[in-house]
């Protein structure tokens, strides 16, 4: 054991370098930073609406599993003690709970705010209509609530304006709540903070769970909840239990097979030196360039760097008999130093990718694998003994078999070239152009979430349209305008919907009649009816006070937190300005839509779908152009270190083995995303060192080839331990990124046999 | 049929020391009641009262009818926790849950609690101040409720042993007065 004292120590010292790194590297988990920087006005647009839009602030919960009344009862119970809760903008459930003095404020300034306050509903036929509505209304059993609004407002402007903000009523209200089938009580919360403030959102969550438990809910009753904050959460759980399981039976399967070859456990502490230094390395690095980890790029990364157990793997398994494991390590340094420059050159593309989240990934594998191999050249032959491990053997049948392939190397070729042709035949595998199918959250939730808001009635928002204004006042009137002219092709949300601008206010108020005009037609109005003569002074009285009343504006919101919390999300103060949105709920026709947007300037129209499709074709685009940039890298490399025959020999290994892999990626029925390109490229600079070191004993003996043969195969094995347990993660990135090296990495082996020298003298 | 049963359960409440006990026993003993109903509805607004006409059902435990005829056709029907509010001629239908209206709760309380004989909800919404027997008495309700009581100040009820026969509400808003006849 003493022998491997240096080693421990080293490794001793590089485990407790690891949390305190870690206490200084701030950890993200937002899926835009996987979206590349924006290019146009409408894609800088979408970026800032995924990051921080009021989509982003919202927590949709469901309370299903009792009867409809006890979910009522829940629901009315969670929405009272989140409206007290200062986190949230909003809680809506379906019941008004406009407080009193919202509803005084309001109620006073109908006049300007009611989209039904037109001079038509005060000429004298309208007014003996809403008369004998207000008799009719006084008869009913409703008398009380008729008697409380409607000797004021007997044109019903009031009510008219609440219930246009209800919307539509595209969700279904029973026992005073929304209620979709099911039963399922349901109940929208919009935060204060950000949907990217994780640990506010978590709070939030947290907030909803304890109310939903605090309203008492019965045995059975369940609360579903679907937001921001839940999607990092599972996000965050997802990633963790899928590492947590992956690397525990990987390490156990490596270690297991680590055992078997080398006859001994230090094996295992031999492989984590490299490993460990090139962790810390590429999180150093990411870390000092970007400032903060993408937690994605961390997961990635660090199994991308498990390629870097093959490094000390090769090391070891190529020690000739009595060589001093410093001389192997000199021996062999020009092939990894070449495999290195290679597998870096490769990873170049994603630095310039536009992804700020594939840079990171880019960077750190880059980096900790430069970090691992020279830890490979320099550490390793320093701290273990110069006789190094000793190794068994291979089974001679499968290294004979292996050695002999390349008298095969036409078949193989063959092969390849059959393959080829059904790809171009078939068109090759289909590209995925669905943002959520990149996203670390779990499918169900996602599902989940896409149930929650379609029964909410939230839009479907496919269609969303800007415009900028110097102030706020200009930003309504714009909305105004704008909303008038797309008014033909679609039912328009916005914010001058809930607070008219103030010229809108000013103009509805100065088309009020006069006291005495409008004191007479009420006169004539009432005539036959069994109204007493004073019956309707308040609305005398109040539509005199409204024309003192200046307009409400956005700022002196102070007392209608409903009323702000309604446009907040639709007009909102940006650094250059007002910015307001208009969101069509109801598109009747898209074409006159745009055609109608398009007529009015400055309004710029984003189709979310074709605009985030667009993204990623984009992406996709200048990811596979970096990547050619890449190859030819790649390709100039191997050219300079083996020449033109030799860089040819490896690089038809090399892109066989990616033909071969996209070709099973097809079979399968994968849909390509950018992630797969990714470890097509980590794939490319793995298959490298197999056929890089394959080919290395081109004028050695047999024994030595022999050797080469075992420590490749044991960097496959070792590789395939790893990566084909990613390809049985639900993380999407996990999953492409361990089916497409998986399968890579055995077509790239068998090809580096296959398509290795000829040797003279067959073993 | 319902006189029947009332009838049954008279000599039990009879035995009874307590009259307004007896009043509930007969009327929790009264499983179903139909009558027609004129009700006369002061409205400060107006010069002269508001005259409707209808039928009134009740069926235990706690579903109550209010059909209105005349002038304009209306439901007002109250089951469980539910009340809902139908006005054909206006399109309106509206579902309301008693536990987001507590306001409502006392009200619709003081005429179904007293149908159902369950004097215990009656006093949880109501002072109740009884007088009379079985044959003729009056309970005069007051809310217990401070903020309904500035809006309703007392409803008194009269009846003849099981069947409800007036409902007078004192409010702000005037008084109104429900007169009932049982159905044939």
């Amino acid at each position: 054991m003493r022998r491997f004292a240096r080693l421990f120590l080293a490794l001793a010292v590089l485990a407790a370098a690891f949390p305190l790194l870690l206490r200084h590297v701030e950890l993200r988990s937002d899926i835009t930073d996987f979206l590349p920087a924006a290019g146009t006005e409408e894609a800088a647009f979408l970026l800032r609406e995924l990051r921080s839009g009021a989509a982003t602030r919202l927590l949709v919960a469901g309370i299903e599993g009792a009867a409809p009344g006890e979910l009522a009862g829940i629901s009315r119970g969670m929405a009272q003690r989140l409206s007290a809760d200062p986190r949230f903008a909003l809680v809506t459930n379906g019941s008004t709970l406009v407080n009193e003095e919202e509803a005084a404020l309001l109620f006073a300034h109908r006049y300007a705010l009611s989209p039904a306050a037109t001079p038509a509903a005060f000429a004298e036929p309208a007014l003996r209509a809403s008369l004998e509505g207000v008799l009719d209304g006084l008869q009913s059993s409703a008398a009380p609530l008729v008697r409380r609004f409607a000797l004021a407002d007997p044109t019903g402007a009031f009510l008219a304006m609440l219930r246009g903000w209800a919307g539509e009523g595209r969700v279904a209200t029973e026992h005073g709540v929304w209620m979709a089938a099911g039963p399922r009580a349901l109940l929208l919360a919009q935060t204060r903070a950000a949907g990217l403030d994780t640990q506010a959102q978590e709070a939030a969550v947290a907030a909803v769970r304890d109310a939903f438990a605090q309203a008492a809910p019965p045995a059975g009753a369940r609360l579903l909840l679907s937001g921001p904050g839940i999607f990092a959460a599972e996000a965050a759980a997802t990633v963790r239990a899928d590492v947590r399981l992956v690397s525990t039976l990987s390490f156990v399967l490596v270690g297991g097979f680590l055992f078997w070859r080398y006859r001994s456990p230090m094996m295992l502490a031999v492989v984590a030196v490299p490993l460990a230094a090139g962790t810390l390395a590429g999180l150093a690095v990411v870390a000092a360039v970007f400032g903060h980890v993408h937690g994605a790029a961390l997961g990635f990364g660090m199994t991308m760097l498990g390629v870097v157990d093959d490094y000390p793997i090769l090391l070891v398994t190529n020690r000739a008999a009595g060589e001093a494991l410093r001389d192997t390590a000199r021996r062999i340094w020009p092939t990894l130093r070449l495999a290195v420059a290679a597998a870096v050159a490769g990873l170049a593309p994603m630095l310039a990718s536009g992804f700020p989240g594939l840079a990171q990934l880019g960077l750190f594998a880059a980096s900790g694998l430069v970090a691992a191999a020279l830890a490979t050249r320099f550490l390793l032959p320093a701290l273990l003994p110069p006789e190094g491990l000793a190794v068994r053997p291979l089974p001679e049948r499968l290294a004979h078999a292996l050695l002999r392939l390349p008298a095969r190397r036409g078949v193989v070729l063959a092969l390849l070239a059959l393959v080829a042709v059904a790809m171009a035949a078939t068109g090759g595998p289909r590209m995925e152009r669905d943002l959520a199918a990149l996203s670390p959250v779990p499918e169900p939730v996602r599902a989940l979430d896409g149930e929650l808001r379609a029964q909410v009635g939230a839009p479907d928002v496919r269609v969303v349209l800007a415009l900028r204004a110097d102030t706020a006042e200009a930003a309504l009137q714009a909305a105004e305008r704008a909303a008038t002219a797309l008014s033909g092709a679609a039912t328009i949300d916005h914010a001058a919907r809930f607070l008219p601008s103030a010229a809108t206010q000013r103009a509805r108020l100065a088309a009020l009649p006069e006291d005495a005009v409008l004191a007479a037609r009420l006169a004539a109005a009432r005539e036959g009816l069994p109204f007493r003569a004073t019956a309707f002074d308040p609305f005398l009285a109040d539509v005199a006070a409204a024309r003192a009343l200046a307009p409400l504006t956005p700022d002196g919101l102070g007392a209608a937190p409903l009323l702000a919390a309604r446009i907040a999300p639709l007009l909102r103060q940006e650094p250059d300005g007002w910015r307001a949105l208009l969101l069509p709920t109801d598109i009747r026709d898209p074409a006159a839509l745009r055609a109608a947007a398009a007529g009015v300037p400055g309004l710029l129209l984003v189709d979310i779908k074709a605009e985030t499709e667009a993204l990623l074709a984009a992406n996709t685009g200048i990811a596979l152009r970096w990547a050619a940039l890449g190859a030819i890298a790649v390709l100039l490399l191997l050219g300079a270190g083996r020449g033109a025959a030799g860089g040819a020999r490896i690089a038809a290994a090399l892109g066989g083995a990616l033909l071969l892999t996209f070709a099973a990626l097809a079979a399968l029925g994968e849909a390509i995303t950018i992630f797969h390109l990714t470890a097509a490229l980590l794939l490319a600079g793995v298959g490298m060192d197999y056929a890089l070191f394959m080919s290395r004993s081109e004028n050695t003996a047999g024994e030595d080839a022999a050797r080469a043969l075992g420590s490749v195969i044991t960097c496959m094995v070792t590789t395939l331990l790893t990566f084909g347990l990613l390809a049985l993660c639900r993380t999407p990135v996990l999953r492409a990124t361990g089916l497409t090296v998986t399968i890579g990495v055995a077509a790239a082996f068998l090809l580096a046999c296959a398509l290795a020298p000829r040797r003279s003298t067959p073993i | 049929m319902t006189g029947r049963r009332a009838l049954l359960a008279l000599p039990l409440a009879a035995q009874a020391p307590d009259p307004l006990a007896a009043v509930m026993a007969v009327l929790s003993a009264t499983r179903e009641s139909r009558a027609s109903f004129v009700e006369e509805k002061e409205v400060p607004e107006l010069d002269r009262p508001i005259v409707s006409r209808g039928t009134l059902a009740w069926r235990a435990p706690d579903r109550l009818e209010k059909r209105t005829t005349d002038p304009a056709p209306e439901l007002f029907l109250v089951e469980g926790d539910r009340v809902t509010l139908e006005r054909p001629q206006r399109g309106l239908r509206e579902t309301i849950a008693l536990d987001a209206a507590p306001e409502l709760r006392p009200l619709v309380e003081a005429l179904r609690a007293t149908l159902a004989g369950d004097i215990a909800t009656l006093r949880q919404h109501h002072e109740v101040a009884f007088s009379g027997d079985t044959t003729l008495w009056r309970m005069v309700l007051v809310p217990r409720s401070l903020r309904l009581r500035g809006a309703v100040q007392r409803i008194a009820l009269e009846g003849r042993g099981g069947f409800l026969a007036v409902v007078e509400t004192q409010g702000n808003e005037g008084r109104t007065r429900l007169m009932a006849t049982p159905a044939p």
